[in-house]
């Protein structure tokens, strides 16, 4: 188990956050400058804040106020900093068994044992510089496992690999973890990495903890607009609820009312407060005229595709509401993505006027005080 | 032909460079790891040999180092005499090259990613062993780069070392210092073969130190 809370500023940037990780895979999500690296830093000790506590299964690692800050020779952390920081004038083997101390014997054995299980066997004698990026990073995870780290630190640990060797070491990283029982924390950029890999996903914007929760959470229940925006949500709308009924909450959206049923998990929005209504550009449906219509309780708007991107594996649509507007103070209302054999097999590049049917269960809404301010500093 | 210059030359030579590296090691370390307020003006003070003239160093350690001294005195007294001893040509010839070590030194550890001293750190190993098993590894064709060129400008001083040392034939006659001799004695022969020497040395000096510089980079 390990307990956070780190607060530090300097000019321009302030991070704060408090976290628990237990012995689980948590991803650290957010852009860069966001904070993420110098939280893997600060447990590492190579960074000290100014004030807040580290614990790690009830070791003091760092305590501001009793003036406790352990180096890092002393805290039995596994750090895997980006670009892997192997050490280039050693071989494989050397760098695997860098941090292990005892008889040459035992040593040589546990070295072994730590490439076998990274499957760098046949590699031993080789130098980091000839070994290809997802080898390299394998050095580097079996270097930081094998001096048994009470936590393992991973920044951007695949973000230079390409595709195959990506996946090969999301598995690899997802073993480990089942096997070793140890609290990971894996700072990533990339959502589809974090929503494979997460047990919780932690998102840091400007050095603020803003959601901390399961993958699908983050996903479909974004908290604050910013998180909605990093995890990829199109269509932010302002608006207003305007009431409740038995089909859910009523909300009134540039011109126009949209019918909203939100997660029960959330806090009801009072009548008369002002949300963010999320609505994911994937979850929007065209409505074929040769189908039965979907159920009446979907909301249902007439309109236009008045723009297009292609983006290979997906096609998003620039969608324009007929009649009163649900963004007034833009050319188009609502972002639609479609994967392209449905592109083509709707002849969307010809027809281009379409009713859509969004479900209420797919508005999301956050309140939209909470976006104004920062979340509050618990500490002074 | 008199070897004596010789032998005092690579004596002074070798010493004054041993001296070096053991400071420069020190010095350049620390400029490039830590920072405190007046390191600045440590560096200046270490460089300065570089742009003042060498009759100007002569005279500051003739001052420092003579009989009119403290220092001068207790070396004296302990039965160290530095000053118109082989000495004080080490001394000289150490203080001259000094900045060409620190610089190189610094440049050498300038050049390890700090980075892997970190992750050692976490490895759980302690600053020394850091220090000897992953910043010297990495730092040391630098290092030796410096060490090189320190040897050949502490063979080649003159002005200092003649302030210092004087021009006591078969006890502070250098190289540098016999061939001045052999032109004012007009002895052009002698002088003709000092002056081979010391090029020759000194442009197979720079090839190494080029050939270490290309390594580096590859």
């Amino acid at each position: 188990m390990l307990e956070l809370e780190i607060v530090h500023a300097w000019p321009g940037f302030h991070l704060e956050l408090h976290l628990e990780v237990g012995a689980e895979l948590l991803v650290l999500f957010g852009r860069s400058g966001a904070g993420k690296s110098l939280t893997l830093r600060a447990i590492a000790g190579l960074f000290r804040p100014a004030s807040g506590r580290i614990a790690l299964n009830g070791r003091v690692l760092f305590d501001a106020r009793r003036g406790v800050n352990l180096p890092p020779q002393a805290r039995r952390v596994g750090y895997v900093p980006q670009g892997y920081a192997l050490f280039p004038h050693l071989t494989v083997f050397e760098n695997v068994v860098y941090g292990l101390r005892g008889s040459p014997r035992e040593i040589r054995r546990q070295g072994m044992e730590w490439l076998e299980r990274v499957g760098l066997v046949d590699l031993a004698g080789r130098r980091p510089h000839q070994l290809s990026g997802g080898q390299q990073q394998r050095v580097a995870l079996a270097r930081a496992l094998a001096i048994h780290p009470d936590v393992l630190l991973l920044d951007e640990p695949l973000s230079a690999l390409d595709a195959p060797t990506r996946s090969e070491l999301q598995i690899l990283i997802r073993n480990l973890q089942r096997q070793l029982r140890i609290p990971i924390l894996f700072v990533t950029h990339n959502l589809a990495e974090a929503m494979l890999l997460a047990d919780r996903i932690a998102v840091l914007e400007k050095g603020w903890l803003l959601q901390v929760g399961p993958p699908k959470d983050v996903l479909h229940r974004p908290a604050r607009r910013e998180v909605a925006h990093l995890v990829g949500v199109r269509n932010i709308l302002r608006g207003q609820v305007r009431g409740r009924d038995s089909e859910g909450w009523r909300l009134w959206i540039g011109e126009r009312e949209l019918r909203a049923r939100p997660n029960p998990l959330d806090p009801p929005p009072g009548e008369g407060t002002a949300v963010l209504a999320c609505i994911r550009a994937e979850h929007i449906a065209l409505i074929r005229p040769d189908r039965p219509p979907p159920p009446d309780g979907e909301n249902r708007l007439s309109g236009e595709i008045i723009g297009e991107i292609d983006y290979g594996l997906a096609r998003v649509l620039f969608f324009r509401v007929h009649g009163p507007r649900l963004t007034p103070e833009r050319e188009y209302d609502l972002e639609i993505e479609i994967p392209p054999y449905v592109y083509e097999r709707l002849d969307l590049e010809r027809v281009r006027l379409w009713t859509i049917a969004i479900r209420p269960e797919s508005v999301h809404l956050i309140v939209a005080e909470e976006e104004k301010e920062p979340p509050a500093s618990v500490l002074p | 032909m008199d070897w004596f210059p010789f032998l005092l030359s690579a004596r002074v030579a070798t010493l004054a460079t041993g001296i070096n590296l053991v400071i420069g090691i020190a010095m350049g370390w620390l400029m490039a790891r830590r920072s405190f307020p007046g390191w600045d003006l440590i560096g200046a003070v270490v460089t300065i040999p570089l742009v003042l003239p060498p009759t100007v160093l002569g005279y500051y350690l003739l001052v420092a180092l003579g009989r009119a001294s403290p220092i001068g005195q207790a070396l004296e007294a302990l039965g160290i005499p530095v000053v118109f001893t082989w000495r004080g040509a080490v001394v000289a010839a150490a203080v001259s090259s000094l900045p060409l070590m620190v610089q190189s030194c610094r440049a050498a550890f300038e050049g390890v990613d700090p980075e892997l001293e970190q992750v050692a750190r976490t490895l759980g190993r302690s600053e020394w062993e850091v220090f000897r098993t992953i910043t010297l590894p990495l730092a040391w064709r630098g290092i030796l780069a410096g060490t090189i060129l320190n040897f050949a400008r502490a063979l080649g001083d003159f002005g200092a070392t003649l302030m210092v040392a004087g021009n006591i034939p078969g006890r502070t006659q250098t190289l540098a210092i016999a061939v001045y001799d052999a032109v004012q004695a007009n002895d052009l022969a002698r002088a003709g073969i000092l002056v081979a020497v010391l090029s020759i040395f000194g442009i197979l000096t720079l090839v190494a130190v080029q050939q270490l510089g290309r390594r580096l980079a590859a």
